[in-house]
Protein backbone atom coordinates (compact mmCIF):
# COMPACT_ATOMS: atom_id res chain seq x y z
CA UNK A 1 0.00 0.00 0.00
CA UNK A 2 1.18 3.34 -0.36
CA UNK A 3 2.17 5.39 2.34
CA UNK A 4 1.40 8.54 1.29
CA UNK A 5 -1.21 10.72 3.39
CA UNK A 6 -4.60 10.72 2.72
CA UNK A 7 -6.38 13.48 1.08
CA UNK A 8 -5.55 17.17 -1.07
CA UNK A 9 -4.65 19.82 0.66
CA UNK A 10 -8.20 21.53 1.32
CA UNK A 11 -9.12 18.47 3.37
CA UNK A 12 -6.25 18.41 5.56
CA UNK A 13 -6.29 22.10 6.39
CA UNK A 14 -10.02 21.85 6.78
CA UNK A 15 -9.35 18.57 9.33
CA UNK A 16 -6.84 20.79 11.08
CA UNK A 17 -8.68 23.33 11.79
CA UNK A 18 -10.72 22.47 14.94
CA UNK A 19 -7.61 21.61 16.68
CA UNK A 20 -6.31 25.03 15.54
CA UNK A 21 -9.08 26.46 17.49
CA UNK A 22 -9.17 24.47 20.17
CA UNK A 23 -5.76 25.49 20.52
CA UNK A 24 -6.22 29.13 21.01
CA UNK A 25 -9.24 28.01 23.55
CA UNK A 26 -7.28 26.26 25.95
CA UNK A 27 -3.85 28.61 25.48
CA UNK A 28 -5.73 32.60 25.49
CA UNK A 29 -7.85 32.18 28.76
CA UNK A 30 -4.74 31.25 29.82
CA UNK A 31 -2.15 33.81 28.45
CA UNK A 32 -4.75 36.62 29.08
CA UNK A 33 -4.81 35.48 32.85
CA UNK A 34 -1.02 35.78 32.95
CA UNK A 35 -1.02 38.86 31.20
CA UNK A 36 -3.69 40.39 33.37
CA UNK A 37 -1.37 40.06 36.25
CA UNK A 38 0.81 43.00 34.59
CA UNK A 39 -2.11 45.25 33.87
CA UNK A 40 -3.39 47.93 36.52
CA UNK A 41 -7.37 47.85 36.85
CA UNK A 42 -7.94 50.79 34.88
CA UNK A 43 -6.28 49.09 32.10
CA UNK A 44 -8.16 45.79 32.43
CA UNK A 45 -11.50 48.23 32.11
CA UNK A 46 -10.48 49.50 29.44
CA UNK A 47 -8.97 46.98 27.48
CA UNK A 48 -9.62 43.39 29.15
CA UNK A 49 -8.46 40.96 26.50
CA UNK A 50 -5.71 42.82 25.03
CA UNK A 51 -2.01 43.22 25.85
CA UNK A 52 -0.66 45.16 28.78
CA UNK A 53 1.22 48.35 28.08
CA UNK A 54 3.89 47.79 30.21
CA UNK A 55 4.89 45.05 32.65
CA UNK A 56 4.33 46.10 36.26
CA UNK A 57 4.67 43.88 39.23
CA UNK A 58 2.52 46.06 41.21
CA UNK A 59 -0.43 43.68 41.59
CA UNK A 60 1.93 40.86 42.59
CA UNK A 61 3.04 42.62 45.24
CA UNK A 62 0.20 43.49 46.03
CA UNK A 63 -1.38 40.22 45.92
CA UNK A 64 1.59 38.91 48.36
CA UNK A 65 1.64 41.58 50.82
CA UNK A 66 -2.18 42.71 51.41
CA UNK A 67 -4.42 39.67 50.07
CA UNK A 68 -2.44 36.55 52.31
CA UNK A 69 -1.16 35.30 49.68
CA UNK A 70 1.86 34.78 50.97
CA UNK A 71 -0.21 32.59 53.54
CA UNK A 72 -1.27 31.01 51.15
CA UNK A 73 1.73 29.55 49.04
CA UNK A 74 3.24 28.47 52.65
CA UNK A 75 0.10 26.82 53.33
CA UNK A 76 -0.13 25.03 50.53
CA UNK A 77 3.54 24.32 50.20
CA UNK A 78 3.12 22.94 53.74
CA UNK A 79 0.48 20.90 53.51
CA UNK A 80 1.58 19.19 49.91
CA UNK A 81 5.19 18.44 50.91
CA UNK A 82 4.01 17.11 54.15
CA UNK A 83 1.10 15.35 52.90
CA UNK A 84 3.07 13.53 49.87
CA UNK A 85 6.19 12.43 51.74
CA UNK A 86 3.26 10.65 54.10
CA UNK A 87 1.13 9.42 51.42
CA UNK A 88 4.40 7.60 50.13
CA UNK A 89 5.93 6.32 53.95
CA UNK A 90 2.04 4.82 54.08
CA UNK A 91 1.99 3.52 50.02
CA UNK A 92 5.71 1.96 49.99
CA UNK A 93 5.33 -0.53 52.18
CA UNK A 94 1.68 -1.61 51.57
CA UNK A 95 2.74 -2.04 48.06
CA UNK A 96 5.18 -3.83 48.43
CA UNK A 97 3.26 -6.17 50.83
CA UNK A 98 0.60 -6.53 48.35
CA UNK A 99 2.71 -7.20 45.68
CA UNK A 100 5.18 -9.69 46.79
CA UNK A 101 4.25 -11.29 49.79
CA UNK A 102 1.61 -13.91 49.49
CA UNK A 103 -0.69 -13.52 52.61
CA UNK A 104 -4.16 -14.42 52.86
CA UNK A 105 -6.59 -11.95 52.04
CA UNK A 106 -4.35 -10.13 50.26
CA UNK A 107 -6.35 -9.65 46.75
CA UNK A 108 -9.25 -8.35 49.15
CA UNK A 109 -7.16 -6.16 50.68
CA UNK A 110 -6.09 -4.71 47.12
CA UNK A 111 -9.37 -4.52 46.02
CA UNK A 112 -10.51 -2.69 49.19
CA UNK A 113 -8.28 0.04 48.43
CA UNK A 114 -8.70 0.38 45.01
CA UNK A 115 -12.42 0.17 45.04
CA UNK A 116 -12.60 3.50 47.55
CA UNK A 117 -11.48 5.11 43.72
CA UNK A 118 -14.47 4.64 42.61
CA UNK A 119 -16.44 6.01 46.08
CA UNK A 120 -17.54 9.43 46.54
CA UNK A 121 -15.83 10.81 49.37
CA UNK A 122 -18.54 13.70 49.86
CA UNK A 123 -20.30 11.25 52.39
CA UNK A 124 -17.32 10.55 54.58
CA UNK A 125 -16.42 14.55 54.84
CA UNK A 126 -19.15 14.98 57.32
CA UNK A 127 -18.01 12.38 59.63
CA UNK A 128 -14.19 13.63 59.13
CA UNK A 129 -15.22 16.96 59.93
CA UNK A 130 -16.60 15.80 63.53
CA UNK A 131 -13.60 13.23 63.47
CA UNK A 132 -11.49 15.91 62.93
CA UNK A 133 -12.06 18.10 65.55
CA UNK A 134 -12.44 15.72 68.49
CA UNK A 135 -8.77 15.08 67.82
CA UNK A 136 -8.11 18.38 67.86
CA UNK A 137 -7.11 19.01 64.02
CA UNK A 138 -9.67 21.06 62.67
CA UNK A 139 -8.65 23.88 61.39
CA UNK A 140 -4.84 22.20 61.52
CA UNK A 141 -2.22 22.22 58.64
CA UNK A 142 -1.10 19.00 60.09
CA UNK A 143 -4.71 17.63 60.03
CA UNK A 144 -5.52 18.15 56.55
CA UNK A 145 -2.09 16.55 55.42
CA UNK A 146 -2.82 13.64 57.05
CA UNK A 147 -6.30 13.71 55.26
CA UNK A 148 -4.45 14.57 51.78
CA UNK A 149 -2.36 11.53 51.95
CA UNK A 150 -5.06 9.03 53.06
CA UNK A 151 -7.69 10.10 50.42
CA UNK A 152 -4.37 9.51 47.77
CA UNK A 153 -4.11 6.11 49.09
CA UNK A 154 -5.61 4.36 46.79
CA UNK A 155 -4.23 5.42 43.66
CA UNK A 156 -0.45 5.85 45.17
CA UNK A 157 -0.87 1.97 45.98
CA UNK A 158 -2.45 0.89 42.40
CA UNK A 159 0.68 2.86 40.82
CA UNK A 160 3.25 1.23 43.09
CA UNK A 161 1.99 -2.24 42.67
CA UNK A 162 2.39 -1.98 39.09
CA UNK A 163 5.88 -0.91 39.18
CA UNK A 164 7.17 -2.86 41.72
CA UNK A 165 5.31 -6.00 39.76
CA UNK A 166 8.03 -5.64 36.98
CA UNK A 167 10.89 -5.77 39.54
CA UNK A 168 12.19 -9.41 39.27
CA UNK A 169 12.23 -11.54 42.16
CA UNK A 170 15.83 -12.92 41.87
CA UNK A 171 17.05 -9.61 43.25
CA UNK A 172 15.23 -10.11 46.49
CA UNK A 173 15.74 -13.81 46.94
CA UNK A 174 19.42 -13.71 46.36
CA UNK A 175 19.45 -10.75 48.83
CA UNK A 176 17.89 -12.82 51.25
CA UNK A 177 20.18 -15.61 50.64
CA UNK A 178 22.81 -12.92 51.82
CA UNK A 179 21.03 -12.54 55.19
CA UNK A 180 19.43 -8.86 54.45
CA UNK A 181 16.69 -8.64 56.54
CA UNK A 182 13.20 -7.83 54.83
CA UNK A 183 13.02 -4.71 55.67
CA UNK A 184 16.36 -3.87 54.11
CA UNK A 185 14.87 -5.81 50.88
CA UNK A 186 12.31 -3.18 51.35
CA UNK A 187 14.55 0.09 51.93
CA UNK A 188 17.88 -0.75 50.01
CA UNK A 189 16.08 -3.07 47.00
CA UNK A 190 12.97 -2.54 46.52
CA UNK A 191 12.86 1.57 46.96
CA UNK A 192 15.89 2.51 44.93
CA UNK A 193 14.04 0.01 41.97
CA UNK A 194 10.65 1.57 42.11
CA UNK A 195 11.82 4.81 41.93
CA UNK A 196 10.57 5.59 38.64
CA UNK A 197 6.75 4.73 40.40
CA UNK A 198 7.78 6.74 43.52
CA UNK A 199 8.28 9.66 41.19
CA UNK A 200 4.92 9.72 39.46
CA UNK A 201 3.27 9.21 42.58
CA UNK A 202 4.75 11.86 43.91
CA UNK A 203 4.07 14.51 41.11
CA UNK A 204 0.52 13.49 40.96
CA UNK A 205 -0.09 13.94 44.44
CA UNK A 206 1.85 17.27 44.96
CA UNK A 207 -0.29 18.28 42.14
CA UNK A 208 -3.19 16.92 43.37
CA UNK A 209 -2.62 18.61 47.13
CA UNK A 210 -0.96 21.69 45.26
CA UNK A 211 -4.99 22.06 43.88
CA UNK A 212 -7.17 20.73 46.51
CA UNK A 213 -10.07 23.09 47.37
CA UNK A 214 -13.18 21.58 48.84
CA UNK A 215 -11.34 19.54 51.51
CA UNK A 216 -9.90 22.60 52.43
CA UNK A 217 -12.85 24.46 52.21
CA UNK A 218 -14.50 21.94 54.69
CA UNK A 219 -11.40 21.31 57.47
CA UNK A 220 -10.17 25.10 57.61
CA UNK A 221 -11.59 27.87 59.01
CA UNK A 222 -9.06 30.83 60.21
CA UNK A 223 -7.99 33.02 57.43
CA UNK A 224 -4.24 32.70 58.79
CA UNK A 225 -4.69 28.98 57.99
CA UNK A 226 -6.15 28.84 54.18
CA UNK A 227 -4.48 27.57 51.48
CA UNK A 228 -3.57 29.42 48.17
CA UNK A 229 -7.13 27.92 46.22
CA UNK A 230 -9.24 28.93 49.72
CA UNK A 231 -6.99 32.27 49.50
CA UNK A 232 -7.31 32.91 45.98
CA UNK A 233 -11.10 31.94 46.14
CA UNK A 234 -11.35 34.76 49.01
CA UNK A 235 -10.09 37.16 46.38
CA UNK A 236 -12.57 36.01 44.05
CA UNK A 237 -15.66 36.37 45.98
CA UNK A 238 -14.24 40.26 47.31
CA UNK A 239 -13.24 40.76 43.72
CA UNK A 240 -16.94 41.93 43.00
CA UNK A 241 -16.98 44.56 45.42
CA UNK A 242 -13.50 45.43 45.45
CA UNK A 243 -12.85 45.47 41.58
CA UNK A 244 -9.15 44.13 42.17
CA UNK A 245 -9.14 42.28 39.31
CA UNK A 246 -5.34 42.78 38.83
CA UNK A 247 -4.65 41.40 42.09
CA UNK A 248 -6.77 38.57 41.57
CA UNK A 249 -5.17 37.67 38.22
CA UNK A 250 -1.89 38.17 39.57
CA UNK A 251 -2.76 35.35 42.89
CA UNK A 252 -4.35 32.78 39.87
CA UNK A 253 -0.64 33.63 37.83
CA UNK A 254 0.87 32.61 41.47
CA UNK A 255 -1.28 29.70 41.67
CA UNK A 256 -0.62 27.93 38.52
CA UNK A 257 2.97 28.66 37.59
CA UNK A 258 4.39 25.76 39.81
CA UNK A 259 2.00 23.80 37.83
CA UNK A 260 3.42 24.84 34.75
CA UNK A 261 6.92 23.99 35.86
CA UNK A 262 6.37 20.70 36.63
CA UNK A 263 4.50 20.35 33.61
CA UNK A 264 7.10 21.66 31.53
CA UNK A 265 9.55 19.27 32.85
CA UNK A 266 7.50 15.72 33.57
CA UNK A 267 4.74 16.52 31.10
CA UNK A 268 4.94 12.67 30.16
CA UNK A 269 5.11 11.11 33.27
CA UNK A 270 2.41 13.44 34.29
CA UNK A 271 -0.30 12.66 31.26
CA UNK A 272 1.00 9.01 31.58
CA UNK A 273 0.19 8.52 34.97
CA UNK A 274 -3.29 9.93 34.80
CA UNK A 275 -4.38 8.35 31.69
CA UNK A 276 -3.50 4.73 33.75
CA UNK A 277 -4.68 6.07 36.44
CA UNK A 278 -8.27 7.05 34.89
CA UNK A 279 -7.91 3.36 32.88
CA UNK A 280 -7.80 1.04 36.26
CA UNK A 281 -10.57 4.06 38.15
CA UNK B 1 19.15 -16.56 57.24
CA UNK B 2 15.87 -18.62 57.67
CA UNK B 3 13.16 -16.14 58.93
CA UNK B 4 11.23 -17.77 61.79
CA UNK B 5 7.13 -17.38 61.18
CA UNK B 6 7.11 -14.60 63.78
CA UNK B 7 9.39 -12.43 62.08
CA UNK B 8 7.59 -12.80 58.89
CA UNK B 9 4.33 -11.54 60.39
CA UNK B 10 5.93 -8.91 61.82
CA UNK B 11 7.08 -7.31 58.94
CA UNK B 12 4.01 -7.94 57.21
CA UNK B 13 2.33 -5.93 60.59
CA UNK B 14 4.76 -3.45 60.17
CA UNK B 15 3.99 -2.93 56.12
CA UNK B 16 0.13 -3.23 56.43
CA UNK B 17 -1.03 -2.03 60.02
CA UNK B 18 0.04 1.62 60.01
CA UNK B 19 -1.54 2.15 56.85
CA UNK B 20 -4.61 -0.03 57.29
CA UNK B 21 -5.08 1.63 60.57
CA UNK B 22 -4.92 5.16 59.15
CA UNK B 23 -7.05 3.79 55.58
CA UNK B 24 -9.82 2.63 58.31
CA UNK B 25 -9.83 5.66 60.40
CA UNK B 26 -9.98 8.54 57.82
CA UNK B 27 -12.04 6.46 54.97
CA UNK B 28 -13.92 3.24 55.93
CA UNK B 29 -14.99 4.93 59.24
CA UNK B 30 -16.35 8.21 58.10
CA UNK B 31 -18.20 6.39 55.29
CA UNK B 32 -19.99 4.21 57.40
CA UNK B 33 -20.53 6.68 60.25
CA UNK B 34 -22.18 8.98 57.29
CA UNK B 35 -24.44 5.79 56.60
CA UNK B 36 -25.13 5.99 60.40
CA UNK B 37 -26.12 9.93 60.90
CA UNK B 38 -28.19 9.92 58.42
CA UNK B 39 -31.12 8.54 61.18
CA UNK B 40 -29.93 11.33 63.61
CA UNK B 41 -30.83 15.19 63.71
CA UNK B 42 -27.85 16.94 64.18
CA UNK B 43 -27.09 20.29 64.32
CA UNK B 44 -23.31 19.91 65.46
CA UNK B 45 -22.86 19.97 69.15
CA UNK B 46 -22.80 16.63 71.09
CA UNK B 47 -25.66 17.70 72.93
CA UNK B 48 -28.41 17.80 70.27
CA UNK B 49 -27.90 14.73 68.51
CA UNK B 50 -31.24 13.06 68.43
CA UNK B 51 -31.99 9.80 66.34
CA UNK B 52 -34.82 10.61 64.28
CA UNK B 53 -35.35 6.83 62.29
CA UNK B 54 -35.92 7.66 58.89
CA UNK B 55 -37.42 10.93 59.39
CA UNK B 56 -34.26 12.44 57.32
CA UNK B 57 -34.93 10.38 54.11
CA UNK B 58 -39.00 11.19 54.12
CA UNK B 59 -37.67 15.02 54.13
CA UNK B 60 -35.21 13.74 51.14
CA UNK B 61 -38.61 12.78 49.39
CA UNK B 62 -40.07 15.73 49.91
CA UNK B 63 -37.79 18.60 49.40
CA UNK B 64 -38.28 19.90 46.02
CA UNK B 65 -34.51 21.18 45.60
CA UNK B 66 -33.62 17.18 45.57
CA UNK B 67 -35.05 16.00 42.07
CA UNK B 68 -33.44 19.27 40.71
CA UNK B 69 -30.11 18.49 41.92
CA UNK B 70 -30.72 15.03 40.75
CA UNK B 71 -31.18 16.72 37.21
CA UNK B 72 -28.25 18.95 37.20
CA UNK B 73 -26.25 16.17 38.21
CA UNK B 74 -27.07 14.57 35.07
CA UNK B 75 -27.57 17.35 33.25
CA UNK B 76 -23.86 17.69 33.53
CA UNK B 77 -23.24 14.04 33.17
CA UNK B 78 -25.09 13.72 29.87
CA UNK B 79 -23.68 17.13 28.29
CA UNK B 80 -19.71 16.37 29.68
CA UNK B 81 -20.05 12.77 28.04
CA UNK B 82 -21.41 13.83 24.91
CA UNK B 83 -19.26 17.00 24.23
CA UNK B 84 -16.05 15.60 25.50
CA UNK B 85 -16.34 12.17 23.90
CA UNK B 86 -17.07 14.18 20.62
CA UNK B 87 -14.11 16.52 20.73
CA UNK B 88 -11.86 13.93 21.95
CA UNK B 89 -13.12 11.46 19.18
CA UNK B 90 -12.64 13.99 16.56
CA UNK B 91 -9.22 15.18 17.94
CA UNK B 92 -8.18 11.41 18.35
CA UNK B 93 -8.80 10.85 15.68
CA UNK B 94 -7.40 13.49 13.40
CA UNK B 95 -4.12 13.12 14.99
CA UNK B 96 -3.73 10.06 14.47
CA UNK B 97 -4.79 8.74 11.09
CA UNK B 98 -3.62 12.05 9.58
CA UNK B 99 -0.38 11.49 10.76
CA UNK B 100 -0.36 15.61 11.80
CA UNK B 101 3.84 16.31 12.16
CA UNK B 102 2.95 18.99 14.97
CA UNK B 103 0.75 16.38 16.94
CA UNK B 104 2.96 16.42 20.26
CA UNK B 105 2.33 20.14 19.92
CA UNK B 106 -1.30 19.33 20.66
CA UNK B 107 -1.31 16.47 23.11
CA UNK B 108 0.81 18.90 25.48
CA UNK B 109 -1.29 21.92 25.38
CA UNK B 110 -5.11 20.03 25.16
CA UNK B 111 -3.79 18.11 28.23
CA UNK B 112 -2.45 21.17 30.56
CA UNK B 113 -5.97 22.11 31.93
CA UNK B 114 -6.12 18.87 33.31
CA UNK B 115 -4.02 19.08 35.66
CA UNK B 116 -4.97 23.34 36.28
CA UNK B 117 -7.07 23.56 39.44
CA UNK B 118 -10.79 23.73 39.80
CA UNK B 119 -10.32 27.10 41.35
CA UNK B 120 -8.22 28.09 38.94
CA UNK B 121 -10.34 27.05 35.90
CA UNK B 122 -13.44 28.36 37.93
CA UNK B 123 -12.01 31.76 38.49
CA UNK B 124 -11.06 31.89 35.08
CA UNK B 125 -14.28 31.48 33.22
CA UNK B 126 -16.10 33.11 35.79
CA UNK B 127 -14.65 35.96 34.63
CA UNK B 128 -14.88 34.76 30.82
CA UNK B 129 -18.73 34.88 31.43
CA UNK B 130 -18.61 38.23 33.01
CA UNK B 131 -21.43 40.16 31.87
CA UNK B 132 -19.41 43.62 31.30
CA UNK B 133 -15.64 42.31 30.71
CA UNK B 134 -16.15 38.68 29.91
CA UNK B 135 -14.68 37.30 26.32
CA UNK B 136 -18.06 36.13 25.69
CA UNK B 137 -20.09 38.75 25.84
CA UNK B 138 -17.27 41.09 24.26
CA UNK B 139 -16.85 38.49 21.30
CA UNK B 140 -20.57 38.78 21.07
CA UNK B 141 -20.70 42.65 20.97
CA UNK B 142 -17.63 42.43 18.49
CA UNK B 143 -19.25 40.31 16.04
CA UNK B 144 -22.71 42.47 16.28
CA UNK B 145 -24.49 40.38 18.08
CA UNK B 146 -25.32 42.74 20.99
CA UNK B 147 -28.91 40.92 21.70
CA UNK B 148 -27.38 37.53 22.57
CA UNK B 149 -25.15 39.00 25.39
CA UNK B 150 -26.58 37.94 28.50
CA UNK B 151 -25.78 37.61 32.31
CA UNK B 152 -24.37 33.68 31.69
CA UNK B 153 -23.61 32.58 35.26
CA UNK B 154 -26.10 35.71 36.60
CA UNK B 155 -28.89 33.77 34.67
CA UNK B 156 -31.13 30.87 35.89
CA UNK B 157 -31.21 29.36 32.37
CA UNK B 158 -27.56 30.10 31.48
CA UNK B 159 -25.77 29.25 34.10
CA UNK B 160 -25.94 25.87 34.24
CA UNK B 161 -25.03 24.89 30.33
CA UNK B 162 -22.73 28.09 31.21
CA UNK B 163 -20.77 25.61 34.01
CA UNK B 164 -20.24 22.60 31.12
CA UNK B 165 -18.30 24.53 29.02
CA UNK B 166 -14.98 24.97 31.85
CA UNK B 167 -15.50 21.36 32.23
CA UNK B 168 -15.56 19.97 28.87
CA UNK B 169 -12.72 22.40 28.67
CA UNK B 170 -10.58 21.14 30.98
CA UNK B 171 -11.38 17.20 30.38
CA UNK B 172 -10.53 17.00 26.66
CA UNK B 173 -7.04 16.48 27.14
CA UNK B 174 -7.35 13.47 29.22
CA UNK B 175 -9.56 11.20 27.20
CA UNK B 176 -7.75 12.44 23.91
CA UNK B 177 -4.94 10.58 25.57
CA UNK B 178 -7.03 7.41 25.97
CA UNK B 179 -8.22 7.24 22.88
CA UNK B 180 -4.79 7.80 21.04
CA UNK B 181 -3.42 5.27 22.84
CA UNK B 182 -6.05 2.73 21.87
CA UNK B 183 -6.07 3.47 18.23
CA UNK B 184 -2.03 3.53 18.22
CA UNK B 185 -2.62 -0.66 19.20
CA UNK B 186 -5.38 -0.76 16.02
CA UNK B 187 -3.43 -2.53 13.25
CA UNK B 188 -3.10 -1.14 10.18
CA UNK B 189 -3.78 -4.26 7.99
CA UNK B 190 -7.85 -3.77 9.42
CA UNK B 191 -7.80 -0.20 7.56
CA UNK B 192 -6.13 -1.54 4.53
CA UNK B 193 -8.54 -4.28 4.43
CA UNK B 194 -11.53 -1.98 4.52
CA UNK B 195 -10.23 0.13 1.65
CA UNK B 196 -9.69 -2.75 -0.48
CA UNK B 197 -13.50 -3.56 0.09
CA UNK B 198 -14.22 0.13 -0.69
CA UNK B 199 -15.30 1.55 2.49
CA UNK B 200 -15.16 5.47 3.12
CA UNK B 201 -13.45 6.60 5.71
CA UNK B 202 -17.17 7.61 7.14
CA UNK B 203 -17.92 4.35 7.44
CA UNK B 204 -13.99 2.74 8.52
CA UNK B 205 -14.53 4.66 11.35
CA UNK B 206 -17.92 3.09 12.36
CA UNK B 207 -16.85 0.00 10.96
CA UNK B 208 -12.80 -0.83 12.40
CA UNK B 209 -12.29 2.08 14.86
CA UNK B 210 -15.02 2.77 17.20
CA UNK B 211 -15.35 -1.15 17.54
CA UNK B 212 -12.10 -1.61 18.09
CA UNK B 213 -11.53 0.98 20.41
CA UNK B 214 -14.64 -0.28 22.56
CA UNK B 215 -12.71 -0.80 25.89
CA UNK B 216 -11.58 2.75 25.84
CA UNK B 217 -14.66 4.52 25.15
CA UNK B 218 -16.06 2.37 27.75
CA UNK B 219 -13.66 3.31 30.40
CA UNK B 220 -13.53 7.01 29.32
CA UNK B 221 -17.64 6.96 29.52
CA UNK B 222 -17.25 5.54 33.02
CA UNK B 223 -14.55 7.81 33.98
CA UNK B 224 -16.34 10.93 33.35
CA UNK B 225 -19.39 9.54 34.63
CA UNK B 226 -17.58 8.65 37.97
CA UNK B 227 -15.76 12.09 38.08
CA UNK B 228 -18.84 14.18 37.36
CA UNK B 229 -20.93 12.73 39.37
CA UNK B 230 -18.61 12.64 42.61
CA UNK B 231 -16.96 15.41 41.84
CA UNK B 232 -19.06 18.26 39.76
CA UNK B 233 -20.28 20.39 42.86
CA UNK B 234 -16.39 21.49 43.14
CA UNK B 235 -16.68 23.39 40.24
CA UNK B 236 -20.28 24.43 40.67
CA UNK B 237 -19.51 25.58 44.63
CA UNK B 238 -16.79 27.70 43.15
CA UNK B 239 -18.61 29.29 40.14
CA UNK B 240 -22.02 30.07 41.48
CA UNK B 241 -22.24 28.38 44.86
CA UNK B 242 -25.52 26.72 43.62
CA UNK B 243 -27.46 29.99 42.62
CA UNK B 244 -28.97 32.21 41.30
CA UNK B 245 -31.74 31.08 42.85
CA UNK B 246 -31.03 27.01 43.20
CA UNK B 247 -30.90 26.91 39.21
CA UNK B 248 -27.48 25.51 39.42
CA UNK B 249 -27.66 23.09 42.60
CA UNK B 250 -25.88 19.55 42.22
CA UNK B 251 -26.80 16.83 44.97
CA UNK B 252 -22.91 17.79 46.76
CA UNK B 253 -23.33 21.20 46.81
CA UNK B 254 -26.48 21.06 47.97
CA UNK B 255 -24.91 18.93 51.26
CA UNK B 256 -22.06 21.29 51.44
CA UNK B 257 -25.21 24.17 51.98
CA UNK B 258 -27.71 21.79 54.33
CA UNK B 259 -24.42 20.21 56.42
CA UNK B 260 -21.37 23.26 57.07
CA UNK B 261 -23.69 26.36 55.98
CA UNK B 262 -26.74 25.52 57.83
CA UNK B 263 -25.55 22.99 59.94
CA UNK B 264 -28.09 20.48 59.32
CA UNK B 265 -25.92 18.07 59.25
CA UNK B 266 -28.40 14.73 59.73
CA UNK B 267 -29.90 15.82 56.24
CA UNK B 268 -26.24 16.65 54.70
CA UNK B 269 -25.46 12.73 55.16
CA UNK B 270 -28.76 11.68 53.87
CA UNK B 271 -27.93 13.38 50.78
CA UNK B 272 -24.77 11.79 50.79
CA UNK B 273 -25.80 8.18 51.11
CA UNK B 274 -28.22 9.33 48.19
CA UNK B 275 -25.00 10.51 46.26
CA UNK B 276 -23.45 7.42 47.43
CA UNK B 277 -26.34 5.12 45.66
CA UNK B 278 -27.13 6.90 43.12
CA UNK B 279 -23.06 7.33 41.71
CA UNK B 280 -22.96 3.17 42.23
CA UNK B 281 -26.33 2.50 41.02
CA UNK B 282 -25.42 4.14 37.70
CA UNK B 283 -22.00 3.09 37.35
CA UNK B 284 -23.45 -0.51 37.91
CA UNK B 285 -26.29 -0.02 35.25
CA UNK B 286 -23.87 1.94 32.66
CA UNK B 287 -21.44 -1.40 33.11
CA UNK B 288 -24.18 -3.52 31.84
CA UNK B 289 -25.30 -0.73 29.14
CA UNK B 290 -21.89 -0.67 27.50
CA UNK B 291 -20.85 -4.31 27.51
CA UNK B 292 -20.40 -5.17 24.08
CA UNK B 293 -19.06 -8.42 22.53
CA UNK B 294 -15.61 -8.44 22.14
CA UNK B 295 -14.86 -7.76 18.19
CA UNK B 296 -12.88 -9.94 16.19
CA UNK B 297 -11.69 -9.78 12.46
Amino acid sequence: MEQEPKGNLLTRIIIRLPLIIWSIAVLYPITWMILGAFKTNAEIYANPWGLPESFNFQNFFDAWNNYNIDLGVFNSLFVTVLGTLLALVLAVPTSYALERLNFRGSTVLFNLYISAMMIPMVLGWIPLFFLLMSIGMLDNLFGLSIVYAVSQLPFSIFVLTTFMGSIPKELEESASIDGMSPYGILWKIITPLSMSGIITVTIMNAIQFWNEYFMALIFLQSRENYTLGLAVDFISREAVYTNAWGTLFASLTIAIIPIIILYAIFQRRISKGMTEGAIKG
Amino acid sequence: MVQTKKQKYLFLAFCLVPTFLLFAVFTLYPLFSGLYFSFFSWSGSAADREFVGISNYIRLFNDSIIPRTILHDYFLVVTKVIGIMALAMYFAVAIMQMKIKEAPFYRIIFFFPNIMSVVVIGILWMFIYNPSLGLINSGLEAVGLENLTRPWLGSETWALPAIVLPSIWAGIGLFMLMLMGGIGTISKSYYEAAELDGASEWQQFWKVTVPLLWPQIKVSVLYIVITTLNGSFIIVQIMTGGGPNNSTHVMGSYLYQQAFEQYNFGYGATIGVMILVLSLLTVFLLQRLLRREKVQY
